[in-house]
């Protein structure tokens, strides 16, 4: 506790005091400003225990603002709000005495009921397909199997469809207090990830031609969230080698439901190499075995145990002269059930030369989510290398000169006739 | 012109107010060779304003940031959220509606078709009336006005436009 809160404890204490009498005896003006004794025994007694002396949905003068923010909270809502709150009885939003709200709540909870009545019977439908011989079906195994897989994705509708009309979960959603094991708020979440952040994410894919690059197809279908530290990284964006010396804290946000293991790579698809006059790719994470849920969300790549880590992070660096490298960070969904023997990674993949298609393809691997950020030769590059025990911060690469074979031609046509100084206004 | 920079001289905050008295006596004092030429105080010299950006810019800015400007109208969020429970009930409420209507319609048909069915096949083949029933049923006669014929015989009906959407040259 700070010590002008310890000193303004009294002072809140009268003024607390006075509040609540009110319009009492206690209005009469005192000589003195200071305390009486019976009320400073009584600020003793209080002190002991830390109880919230100001509410924050409730403070509404300047000066209780003050005080409360001092302590760290702040108000909520504007003071109009506050006051508002303070003299109404706390209605719960479902209650609230609006005559056309509650017709349209009766409308949308007989909808509701309907809904789950269908949930219910399509349950029964899907149990008993499932207790049917397959001999008996028109159509083998094979119809079986796709039947019940289109009547589980209607059911997921029907889920989804008996929440989706209900202010208190679109409130809650949007305050961020959804609860992710349940469907409708990881379609909400899901809508609203594809409202803005998915195009954003397949912008860059394709703009960074990360997907001819370094995968062949790729639909992102987890949100991705990348930082350093505190520094939260937008897809693309270019990141000072400093700052991606620490291993990327990663945000995985998945929409469908389950636990599942997922792999890491991170990969620089940018490695100029010198001889063939070309450029290869490199693996600077890799990390296999990881749990994630769609509320387990938290992916710090520094956190990785040793069974789960193949190779640790290398620090991002792009050596001098050469063009910006793009550093892809994969999220890899695992076949459910299967782990990936970390040991036998170990020995077979190197980090240079990796290559994304054929790891994808031997571990049988989904890819559900990427980040993206670009790095390019900065000031600290070569501390990082040099701490990192990473050679070649002294090379500079420079583009060779090409000599045309052809002889430059004269100017010929327009550009000829217009040579001299007369026409410079005209030129470019 | 001349009101609107009045009102934007009233509009500067007093710390701005400030920062440029002070200014102006850094000026002053960085050059005390210089006699000024009028007896009234620096402080009163119209300040040197400099112009930046475009003036329509500028103005609607400024009016768009005047106190006096109302804000824009905004439901709380509370009231939002009912709002929005009512729009949400009102389009199910439409819908529902909707559909219901459309199935009434599909019932008749069906039931029309139905009887037409029946009729149809009430008399066995061969026998003289066979099928009276459902040729009266189907006659159109007096429905299009008095004399009228439908529309559908106007023209021979195709399942795609023609080659040639109206042949212009066509006379009588």
């Amino acid at each position: 506790m700070s010590a002008c809160q310890k000193a303004a404890r009294p002072l809140t204490q009268c003024l607390r005091q006075s509040q609540a009498s009110g319009q009492s005896v206690r209005t009469i003006r005192m000589f003195t400003s200071s305390s009486r004794l019976n009320e400073e025994a009584a600020v003793e007694t209080v002190s002991f225990k830390p109880t919230l002396v100001l509410n924050p949905e409730t403070v509404t003068s300047r000066k209780e603002e003050k005080k409360l923010m001092k302590t760290g909270v702040f108000p909520i809502g504007s003071r109009r709000r506050r006051a508002a709150i303070k003299t109404s009885d706390n209605i719960p939003f479902e209650q609230l005495p609006y005559q056309c709200f509650q017709e349209a709540r009766k409308i949308l909870q007989a909808d509701r009921e309907e809904k789950l009545e269908l949930i219910a019977k399509e349950r029964l439908r899907i149990s008993n397909l499932m207790a049917t011989d397959p001999a008996t079906i028109n159509g083998g195994e094979r119809m079986k199997k796709t039947r019940l897989s289109s009547m589980n994705r209607h059911l997921e509708y029907l889920k989804i469809q008996a929440d989706i009309n209900d202010p208190l979960i679109k409130k809650r959603f949007e305050d961020g207090q959804g609860d992710m094991n349940k469907p409708i708020y990881r379609y909400l979440a899901d809508r609203k990830w594809r409202e803005y952040q998915r195009k954003i994410i397949v912008q860059r894919i394709e703009q960074l031609a990360i997907v001819p690059d370094v995968l062949p197809f790729f639909e992102p279908t987890a949100e991705v969230r990348l930082a350093f530290r505190t520094r939260n990284v937008q897809p693309g964006e270019f990141i000072d080698s400093r700052v991606s010396e620490v291993p990327a804290r990663l945000k995985v946000q998945v929409f469908d439901k389950g636990e599942r293991l997922v792999t890491i790579v991170v990969i620089d698809s940018d490695v100029p190499v010198v001889d063939k006059d070309a450029f290869t790719t490199r693996c600077h994470y890799l990390a296999a075995n990881i749990p994630l849920s769609p509320t387990e969300t938290s992916l710090p790549l520094s956190r990785a145990t040793q069974e789960q880590l193949v190779h640790p992070w290398l620090p991002p660096f792009a050596q001098k002269g050469s063009p910006y490298h793009r550093y892809s960070v994969f999220v890899l969904q695992q076949k459910p059930g299967k782990t990936l023997d970390t040991a036998y990674a170990k020995e077979h993949i190197q980090p240079d030369g990796f290559s994304m298609r054929s790891f994808v393809d031997k571990f049988n691997l989904t890819p559900i989510g990427i980040g993206i950020f670009r790095s390019i030769w900065d000031e600290g590059t070569a501390g990082v290398m040099q701490r990192h025990g990473i050679e070649g911060a002294d090379i500079e690469f420079k583009r060779k000169k090409v000599v045309a074979l052809k002889p430059k031609q004269k100017a010929r046509g327009w550009e000829a006739r217009h040579a001299s100084d007369k026409y410079k206004s005209l030129r470019r | 012109m001349a009101s609107t920079h009045n009102s934007i001289r009233q509009m500067v905050s007093p710390l701005l107010r400030r920062f440029q008295s002070l200014s102006l006596h850094a000026q002053n004092t960085s050059k005390p060779s210089l006699r000024p030429f009028s007896t009234s105080p620096t402080l009163l010299a119209k300040p040197e304003r400099k112009r930046t950006g475009d003036p329509r810019v500028t103005l609607i800015r400024y009016h768009l940031q005047h106190p006096a400007t109302p804000r824009p109208l905004k439901f709380s969020r509370m009231r939002a959220l009912r709002h929005w429970t009512i729009h949400r009930a009102w389009q199910l409420f439409r819908r529902k509606k909707l559909g219901a209507e459309e199935l009434e319609l599909q019932r008749m048909y069906q039931s029309m078709h139905e009887t037409m069915e029946v009729l149809r096949t009430m008399d066995a083949p061969g026998t003289k009336d066979a099928g009276r029933l459902y040729r009266v049923a189907l006659e159109k006669k007096g429905i299009f006005g008095k004399g009228g014929v439908p529309v559908e015989y106007a023209r021979l009906q195709t399942d795609t436009p023609g080659k040639e959407a109206w042949d212009h040259s066509w006379t009588r």
